[in-house]
């Protein structure tokens, strides 16, 4: 047989063979973000904390054209200024530590509205920390969109450009 | 035969393997990092970020076992060339349209495309060198008369 085609086998044995395996890993991963619910594992709630409730990309976009809630942007303003979802407001988190959970903004959202926190998805823990100062500051019924701006974005959801 | 002709096949290749099997483990261990990595580039769509987060790590590990132990190194050096040209075109991609974003090759920490583009183009070329010195030994030798 020809090298050029026993590699070809070859290589497409390994791929193969990673796809299977990555695919086997990280099954359970990948069935949360089929269904497009990126689930973490959240940190062990210490005593007597709460902890924000994670909400779907569904329920997000339900609750705010309903305006029933609040969404709340916890990435850094020049990120807001970039590219956010179309009606949420911006409330970079580093800001509201500064201010130990208190913010202009917020002050003209009532303490009883539900509020959603995101940032930038996957990784990004900013929204969590964000909604957990929240609730710390008296907000009743905080949340965290945890697919964040990628989600929103990719299931072509609006999104708006400058400040607000 | 000196020691380097003799031997810098073999550090070449057992290094390219290191490098892929160390980049691979961290993504590995926490693919929902890596699958934000992979979403900061706004290539591939949602659930294909988390996909690829998924296997290209494993392609990664299993390519770098297979060129540290030398079992079917061709094809693997093949794999891991084509792998470094598409991290290539994702970084410069992220260069023309002014992403700064971690290149998340190596798990955590921030580097910049620049440096990740130069970084890859040592790899791809240690990859080239695999295959030409793999080329070299299986090659029938020449017959002297």
């Amino acid at each position: 047989m020809a090298k050029t085609t026993v590699s070809i086998i070859e290589i497409s044995l390994i791929v193969l063979v990673a796809a299977a395996l990555g695919v086997f890993w990280n099954r359970t991963l990948l069935a949360d973000a089929w269904h497009g619910a990126p689930t973490r594992q959240a940190a062990p709630a210490q005593a007597g904390e709460q902890l924000p409730m994670p909400v779907g990309l569904a329920q997000v976009k339900e609750m705010l054209d309903a305006g029933q809630a609040v969404v709340v942007d916890a990435r850094s303003a020049a990120s807001f200024r970039e590219e956010h979802i179309a009606g949420a407001l911006p409330l970079p988190l580093e800001e509201v530590k500064k201010r130990s959970g208190k913010s202009p903004l917020l002050e003209k959202v009532s303490k009883d509205s539900v509020v959603i926190a995101y940032c930038n998805g996957f990784s990004c823990h900013d929204s969590m920390e964000l909604a957990k100062l929240l609730i710390g500051s008296g907000f009743g019924s905080v949340y965290v969109f945890e697919g964040g701006l990628p989600e929103w974005r990719d299931a072509g959801y609006p999104v708006a450009k400058g400040e607000r | 035969m000196s020691a380097v002709k003799r031997y810098l096949p073999v550090a070449v290749r057992i290094a390219l393997g290191g490098i892929f099997i160390y980049a691979a483990l961290p993504k590995i261990a926490d693919p929902a990092t890596f699958a934000g990595s992979v979403a900061n580039y706004r290539i591939l769509p949602y659930f294909w970020s988390y996909f690829t987060a998924a296997v290209l790590p494993f392609l990664e590990l299993i390519c770098g076992v297979l060129l540290v132990t030398g079992y079917r190194v061709r094809a693997c050096a093949l794999i891991v060339a084509a792998l470094n040209v598409v991290f290539m075109a994702a970084l410069a991609s992220l260069i023309v349209r002014g992403l700064d974003i971690d290149c998340g090759c190596f798990g955590g920490g921030k580097t910049s495309p620049w440096l990740a583009l130069s970084r890859d183009a040592v790899f791809l070329a240690m990859a080239g060198a695999v295959l030409w010195f793999e080329e070299k030994r299986t090659s029938p030798p020449v017959v002297r008369s």
